[in-house]
This record gives C-alpha cells, structure tokens and sequence, in this order.
C-alpha cells in the first residue's frame, strides 16, 4: 500500500508528513532511552528483513498481491510501537528514494499508515490478546492481520480526501483485498517471530513472562 | 546464539528471500494499485487483472521524481541479474543505515550517561 505521488495534492502530503515527523521525532526518543548493544543486531535484521518481505509479493487471486509489511513484527519484537515506526521509516525512506516504491509527497502518508498505525494496532492488539490468551501464536497472527488491514482502510479515507477514490468502493476494496493480504502478514509475522525468539530468546521484549506463553518453546 | 552470528544469519536470510523474490514474486497488481485499477473502471472488484491494464495518474501539481532503480530494478536489458543487483544493494543498505544510526543513537546515549554519572 505504497501511495506513490500522483494519488495525494503535496498540501495534503505536507499535512501529513507533519504529523509524521511528531511521531519520527517519538521514535528517535524512544531509541536514545531504549537502544542497547543487544538490541542493535535485532534493529538492523528486522529492517534488512522487512526491506527483502515486502517486496515478495505473494498472489491473493482476484488479480492482485500482497505482501508483508511488518509494522506488527517489528514493534511484537522490539517491544514498542515506536520500534514499528523507526524501522519502517528507514525502510520506506530508502525504498522511496532508491526505488520509487511510494512516493517523496507521500512518504508521510506512508509512515502513518505502515509504520505509526500499523505499529501502535500491531502493538496493542498484541498485549490485549496475551494477556487474555497468553499464546504468541494466536495474538501474533490477529495483531498482524489487524496491523495490515486497519493501515489499508487508513489508506482509503487519505485517497478519499485526495479524490483519487471515491468513498465507499475505496473502502470496499481496500478492506477485502487487505483481509486477504493480513492471512500472508499474519502467517509471516508468526514464523519469524518463533524463528527470532528461538535465536535470541534473550532480547525479545514481549513485556510478558515468556515462561507463561504456551506457544513459545524456550 | 551471540550478537555476530545473529547479524550474519540475519543478513543471509534476508538476501536469500529478497533474491528468491527477484523470481518468485507475483507480478500482480498490490492492493492499493487494484483498487485504483476498479475505480478507474479497468477492473471488477473481484477478477482478474488484464494485462493491459494501466493505472491513470494525474501528475498535474504533483511531485515527479525519478529515482535510481525504478520498481527494483535497473533496465530490461539486464533482466533479472538487475532485479538481483537492485534487491542486494537495497538489502544491505537498509542493513548498514539501521546498523549506523542505532549504534549512533547508542553511543550518544552512553555519552548522556557518562555526563549524568559524573556529576553525581
């Protein structure tokens, strides 16, 4: 859901990058308090890994693909949802300037949706259904599903207000094919959170006690 | 598993999946281009994509920024070894720039710290 720069007016995009940079400014905060030598590895595979996800596009039939976007991942693991947006700038600034994967007018746009929203539904979803299910496995799937469909409905009112879409099929569309695209974001962000906490059961901050969670063999 | 071994394993996984993508990835439309093809009446909401479709872009007042490696990739004339190439540089400077900035980040936090010890 990378909105390239012909789909927003740049006064809009401006608006947006704005609020955007509150939030940037957020998660430098949050790794100037949080940052430790072990957590540095854990930043800068998540970023490599999250930049090599997205852009494997898997086929979701009705003529369209999707792929990871891993604002869920990042903030499960690192703890905060302030981790979702730091590691999702870095990926989003670097696929927009190198690539043309989103836009620059947009790019503030694309930081609220993937990594602020996608980090602080992915975050919370996560601790509300551990504290209720205590299982990794089920609240990491739901927190990935919702942290890919809920950034998509996002998306559709910002094209709404650009007038590139109209309302309601914007919204139809949007919500179905990213229904569809969080069963890949829910499986992917499961697997490589079992993969990372098996390697370094040391520094995942799931802000429970790990012992307690049936789906993780420690 | 220690921090070295991490990294390397982390950075090897990610280039693989990234290479692996370079073939295996669906060149389909993602959602938000599906859904501009629907409004733009090119598609329904739940068929196919023709393969002439082509999403109209109304670039008046817009930005237009081309950059280096459009859509992954660095001209049909080198195919998939440029799909390769753009993935692998994409990669590891996402990489290297997250390793950078957070030991950055760490070291002024360290040196934040000293000062505070110190004084008291």
């Amino acid at each position: 859901m990378h909105i390239p720069d012909a789909f927003i007016p740049i006064w809009q995009g401006a608006i947006y990058w704005i609020i955007a940079l509150v939030f940037i400014a957020l998660a430098l905060r949050w790794a100037r308090n949080e940052l430790t030598e072990e957590k540095i590895p854990l930043i800068a595979v998540l970023a490599a890994g999250i930049f090599a996800l997205q852009s494997f596009n898997l086929p979701i039939a009705m003529g369209t693909s999707g792929h990871l976007v891993g604002g869920a991942l990042a903030a499960i693991i690192l703890g905060s949802p302030l981790a979702a947006v730091f590691i999702l700038t870095l990926v989003l600034v670097l696929q927009a300037i190198m690539f043309g994967d989103g836009g620059i007018t947009t790019m503030g746009a694309n930081i609220i949706n993937m990594g602020v929203i996608g980090g602080y539904v992915g975050f919370y979803t996560f601790k509300g259904l551990m504290a209720v299910t205590k299982n990794v496995n089920i609240s990491g799937f739901a927190a990935a599903w919702s942290a890919c469909v809920i950034p998509a409905i996002a998306c559709a009112f910002e094209m709404y207000f650009a007038g590139t879409f109209p309302l309601v099929p914007g919204l139809i569309a949007m919500g179905l094919y990213h229904a569809v695209i969080g069963i890949i974001e829910g499986f992917v962000t499961v697997f490589a959170i079992q993969l990372i906490v098996a390697a370094r059961p040391d520094i995942v901050d799931f802000k429970i006690n790990i012992k307690e969670a049936p789906g993780v063999k420690v | 598993m220690d921090n070295k071994t991490f990294l390397i394993i982390g950075i090897i996984v990610a280039l693989v999946i990234g290479i692996m993508a370079v073939f295996l990835a669906s060149s389909d439309p993602d959602g938000l281009e599906s859904t501009a093809l629907l409004v733009q009446g090119q598609k329904t909401l739940t068929g196919g994509t023709p393969a002439d479709a082509q999403i109209h872009e109304d670039t008046t007042g817009k930005l237009s920024y081309e950059p280096p490696m459009p859509d992954y990739s660095m001209g049909k004339s080198l195919g998939s070894l440029g799909g390769i190439i753009a993935i692998v540089i994409g990669t590891l400077l996402t990489f290297g720039i997250a390793l950078g900035i957070s030991k950055l980040l760490l070291e002024r936090k360290k040196r934040k710290d000293m000062k505070i010890h110190q004084k008291s």
